[in-house]
């Protein structure tokens, strides 16, 4: 199948994964509790008020007119307005978005970074201390609960040592490297990564314990495979032999597993963005649950389903690279 | 006569397992001279596969060579190493087990090479057929620029971890290079591989299964071996694919001069390829000796009960097949005892047999040995086993 075909697809069934979350969104928020109008309005507002906003916000229309209403608006990228700030909720969660990718992408890249290496030293002195002290530093880092180690690595790292600051970033990484570009400064951009560094471990650190497990099991695997054997026959220096070989096929699960943690996390880590004080979508969303914001957790829902499905499709599109044997289907 | 590329002497490997200690080979002898073919034959799980490996330096923990000696004779790589590790050499000879790892695998695909019986699973799903040949062929480019003398001496790796990380930012820094994967080409098209240009970029999966154990053959061939060792090159293939295989490792051979350590429990692969045979069973070499002797004139038992399971399909209505009776026995060392391994299930199983197994002894030729007490003493049927012996001692080990 060709590529163009194979997205095509694949977007068709995106589209319908999407439409299946916004209905069922929308089927909640219709038989939650509560008069949306009076929680914008506040309890003392008056049934004049109340009605007259009732009436202007489309809530005394029938439900299927509020759906294709909804849905309408969704289409061309209208996702209402926020019942307790009254902002575009599309400006509010695009807002939010830098600051949750930066961190994904930051908590990504320390695991892969320290996860890839310790699972192949694991799998290939197996049975070794090395080897120990990585399943032991796996075994903790899954079983270490996200708030506790951030909470920990502020105390211990930000205010005892004090190595790193606590408390919210005066600077994104947009604005720091629009300065090092304007002024050649970077000491904007090494405050980002002062300010970074503490939420992306306790972020990473789960995912690279995972990461660590799977690729030192995968690279047990393959290892005992033949065509192990048959290429150390050949002669072909042994670094090749498993960094070439072995580890690229040992990639082809840690693709999935990647893809489905980044588009997790591309719904902002909830608990580490309120512990470190984050300004991402996860921040965000505990708000517009705490303030039973509607159209704003709708907003903020759907783009993660949007991110969540569209990363998805690039990960299967990276598996026919990894792996010849999946063809795009 | 010609002095042997191989001479294996006393080779032992055992592998060390949790549940005890298993002699894959026991005390193996061996000789393949320049341009020869040289069977090892046996049923499954004889050892015949280890001692491949074990030449190869490929035995895999638990695994162990415990003893032994595997001379090859390159007066080229003897000088080289001379300096740094005379005990292992003797005049042309090296022995490849006195010698560190790192020389031993500066050995493989160049000096020796293997073809294994799966092609299917022998190469990497993922990466295409071509590159996994123009991989072999750079590893022997890169040992003739990098002489054998300096990479015997240096322990430093030739190809360093910074250079895999810059091969995967610049695809053109990778291992492999441009000529090697257009000697690639040419390899295939040597194998008899149609559209070898084509057939360069495609995966394992696609190719079929004796198109693929030709991609193989290439690749072995690719490091210009001095010895080609093929580990049941045919076994999985289609019978009428066997045959062609076969005949190509047979033309490749009288082109190339490399000699042939074919592995198989196929008999008729043996007397189509093979020169000299050696009966392997249970880890050891039970008998050896050349074609025409292990057919005409087997003198051990087992041997004798091999040709017998051979199918006899030019006699019509035909003998019925003679399977030896009883199975494998197990190799693991607190169960093997003393006695000769194949006492079980030899028809003429004496007592003597059962204290201690005969050595390798004479028979008939010079080059004609048998390790039964049938050739170097005969048969004393006063001395035989009383039927059912086994069964009735619960098998005596």
């Amino acid at each position: 199948m060709s590529i163009a075909k194979f997205l095509t697809k694949r977007l068709l069934q995106g589209i319908f994964v999407l439409w299946g979350v916004v209905t069922i969104l929308f089927g909640l928020r219709a038989v939650s509790p509560g008069d949306p109008a009076t929680l914008m309005l506040g309890e003392g507002a008056s049934r004049e008020l109340i009605q007259q906003v009732r009436e202007a916000e489309g809530l005394n229309d029938p439900v299927y007119i509020q759906y294709a209403d909804y849905v309408q608006g969704l289409l061309v990228g209208d996702l209402g307005y926020s019942w307790r700030s009254e902002r575009d909720v599309a400006l509010m969660v695009i807002e939010r978005i830098p600051a949750t990718l930066e961190l994904a992408l930051a908590a990504t890249v320390v695991a892969m970074v320290i996860a890839i290496p310790l699972g192949v030293i694991s799998a290939t002195r197996r049975d070794t201390p090395a080897d120990y002290s990585a399943t032991l530093f796996s075994l903790l880092g899954i079983s270490t609960p996200n708030f506790w180690l951030g909470l920990m690595l502020i105390l211990v790292l930000g205010v005892w040592a004090g190595l790193f600051p606590t408390g919210r970033r005066p600077v994104g990484l947009g604005p720091a490297v629009l300065t090092l570009a304007e002024t050649g400064s970077i000491s904007e951009l090494t405050t980002w990564i002062h300010y970074i560094a503490l939420p992306a471990v306790t972020l990473g650190t789960y995912f690279t314990a995972l990461i660590t497990r799977l690729t030192r099991s995968g690279m047990i695997d393959e290892l005992g495979k033949p065509y192990v054997t048959a290429t150390e026959a050949k002669g072909l220096p042994e670094l090749l032999v498993r960094y070439k070989h072995v580890l690229r096929n040992t990639m082809i699960p840690i693709v999935t597993v990647l893809g489905l943690q980044l588009g997790t996390l591309m719904g902002g880590a909830v608990i580490t963005e309120t512990v470190f004080n984050w300004p991402g979508l996860g921040q965000r969303l505990i708000d517009a649950l705490d303030a039973r914001d509607w159209p704003l957790m709708q907003g903020i829902i759907v783009f993660i389903a949007v991110a969540f499905v569209a990363i998805n499709i690039a990960v299967d599109a990276v598996y026919s690279y990894v792996d010849p044997e999946v063809a795009l289907e | 006569m010609v002095d042997p590329i191989l001479d294996i002497e006393g080779l032992t490997t055992r592998f060390f397992t949790g549940e005890g200690q298993i002699n894959a080979v026991s005390d193996v002898d061996l000789t393949i001279n320049p341009g020869e073919t040289v069977g090892v034959v046996g049923e499954s799980g004889s050892g015949k596969s280890v001692t491949a490996l074990s030449i190869m330096d490929l035995v895999e923990d638990p695994g162990k060579i415990t003893a032994g000696t595997v001379r090859y004779r390159n007066p080229e790589f003897a000088a080289s190493i001379a300096e740094r590790h005379p005990d292992a050499v003797d005049g042309d000879y090296v022995d490849l087990l006195a010698v560190p790892k790192h020389v031993r695998r500066s050995l493989r695909g160049t000096s020796f090479s293997m073809i294994f019986q799966d092609p299917e699973s022998s190469f990497n799903p993922s990466i295409t057929v071509g590159e996994q040949i123009a991989e072999a062929v750079e590893v022997q480019r890169r040992a003739t620029t990098r002489p054998r003398s300096v990479s015997a001496r240096s322990t430093r790796p030739e190809y360093r971890f910074s250079d895999f990380l810059l091969s995967t930012v610049f695809p053109s820094r990778g291992y492999v290079s441009e000529s090697s994967k257009q000697e690639a080409i040419s390899l295939l098209e040597q194998v008899g591989i149609p559209d070898p240009e084509e057939r360069v970029g495609q995966y394992p999966h696609e190719f079929s299964g004796g198109m693929l154990q030709r991609a193989m053959v290439a690749q072995a061939l690719a490091g210009e071996p001095d010895v080609l060792i093929a580990d049941e090159p045919t076994t999985a293939l289609d019978v009428t694919i066997q045959a062609q295989v076969l005949e190509l490792l047979n033309d490749l051979q009288a082109e190339f001069g490399m000699s042939i350590l074919l592995i198989t429990h196929d008999l008729g692969v043996v007397a189509r390829m093979c020169e000299r045979v050696g009966v392997m069973y249970a880890g050891k070499i039970v008998e050896r000796g050349t074609v025409s002797d292990i057919f005409d004139t087997p003198a051990h038992p087992y041997t004798e009960g091999l040709i017998g399971s051979i199918p006899d399909i030019d006699t019509p209505g035909g003998n019925r097949l003679q399977p030896i009776a009883g199975n494998v026995p197990s190799l693991l060392d607190s169960e093997m005892g003393t006695r000769c391994a194949f006492a079980d299930r030899c028809p003429k199983a004496m007592q003597r047999c059962l204290d201690e197994p005969s050595e390798l002894d004479a028979s008939g030729s010079q080059s004609h040995t048998a390790q039964c007490y049938l050739v170097s003493d005969g048969y004393a049927e006063e001395e035989a086993l009383p039927a059912g012996y086994f069964e009735s001692s619960g098998g005596d080990s």
